[in-house]
């Protein structure tokens, strides 16, 4: 189990969250405490994998975008983590997880359309071994991302 | 995740080489310095502040930092379905979006009219959230969900920024 952030942290990240090139002595100064105990434990957390600092870009701004959810049963439940793993893998799958309830593995994907979804299904997921079957649902409007929320495993 | 920055796209978004290679760059380091950016690409430190000035101020492209949802206090994260009756599926969505632990809402076509995935940080948390939030939301008829046993990739690289 992970370290929970404590007040302090908290304090940061929300800082960070909003913009996260802004510098150190900024944060210190908002924050009441030295540019050194910012850099520490922006280093900590990162380290810890607690948080990612990272670019991330509006889909909205993009034409033909959609979310794909792919929902994967597979041949023996006993290798499920292993085709998870094999899954996760593939670089166009932004989400991979081992699931308990509706599917064995739960992958998702942005595509461009239906036809793309199908070509990446039949190409790309359904040639990995021990994957059984998928069945697939494509988003039609992307109401809500929130960045600031996932698991960091890498 | 699947690459959108094909020709069809580049007349709506008007990105680069070189915006996709900072891009690329801050992904991985966020907090890169320009100079260096600008070494790596073999540009001029004023074109690279100049460029991530214009995606910013765009709504292009955001530098942020993503918390670990588990280090958040949440120890759940399930993927759940939501059949919609006597309502538009969009004003159920944009209610659900509301709610903080509902981090990711999309509007789908299928057996389904929206997919969440929300995050709790214990069953007795998750009992009230499903219950008193989702379940009591007007039109919505049923929740099927999933729970995430393990997560073995999570980057939410493409996002709306509308809501989030």
């Amino acid at each position: 189990m992970r370290r929970k952030l404590d007040q302090a942290d908290r304090a940061i990240v929300e800082r960070l969250s909003r913009d996260a090139r802004v510098s150190n002595r900024e944060i210190a100064e908002q924050l009441g405490v030295t540019e050194g105990t910012v850099r520490g434990r922006i280093k900590r957390m990162e380290e810890e994998k607690l948080i990612r600092l990272t670019a991330v870009t509006n889909i909205d701004r993009f034409k033909d975008a959609a979310l794909a959810y792919i929902w994967i049963e597979v041949e023996r439940s006993g290798q499920t983590r292993a085709v998870a793993a094999r899954l996760a893998g593939i670089t166009e799958l932004g989400f991979v997880g081992v699931m308990l309830g509706r599917a064995d593995i739960l992958a998702i994907t942005m595509v461009r359309n239906a036809e793309h979804l199908a070509e990446f299904i039949h190409q790309r997921i359904s040639v990995v071994e021990g994957v059984r079957g998928t069945r697939s649902t494509l988003g039609v409007n992307f109401i809500k991302h929130d960045y600031r929320m996932a698991r960091i495993v890498s | 995740m699947n690459d959108l920055s094909s020709p069809s796209h580049a007349a709506h978004i008007d990105l680069d080489k070189t915006d996709q290679a900072i891009i690329d760059l801050l992904r991985q380091d966020g907090r890169m310095p320009y100079r260096a950016i600008a070494r790596a690409l073999d540009v001029a430190e004023n074109t690279v502040r100049a460029r991530v000035r214009r995606m910013e101020e765009s709504g292009t492209m955001r530098v942020v930092a993503v918390t670990d949802i588990e280090a958040a206090g949440y120890d759940m994260l399930l993927a759940i379905g939501v059949q919609v009756e006597g309502r538009s599926p969009e004003a159920v969505a944009r209610e659900l979006a509301a709610i903080a632990e509902v981090f990711s809402v999309n509007l789908v076509v299928g057996a389904q009219d929206i997919e969440i995935l929300v995050v709790a940080q214990d069953q007795a948390a998750l009992n009230k959230l499903i219950s008193d939030k989702l379940g009591a939301i007007p039109g919505v008829r049923r929740l099927t969900p999933a729970l995430a046993l393990e997560v073995l990739k999570n980057q939410p690289d493409w996002v709306p920024f509308h809501a989030a």
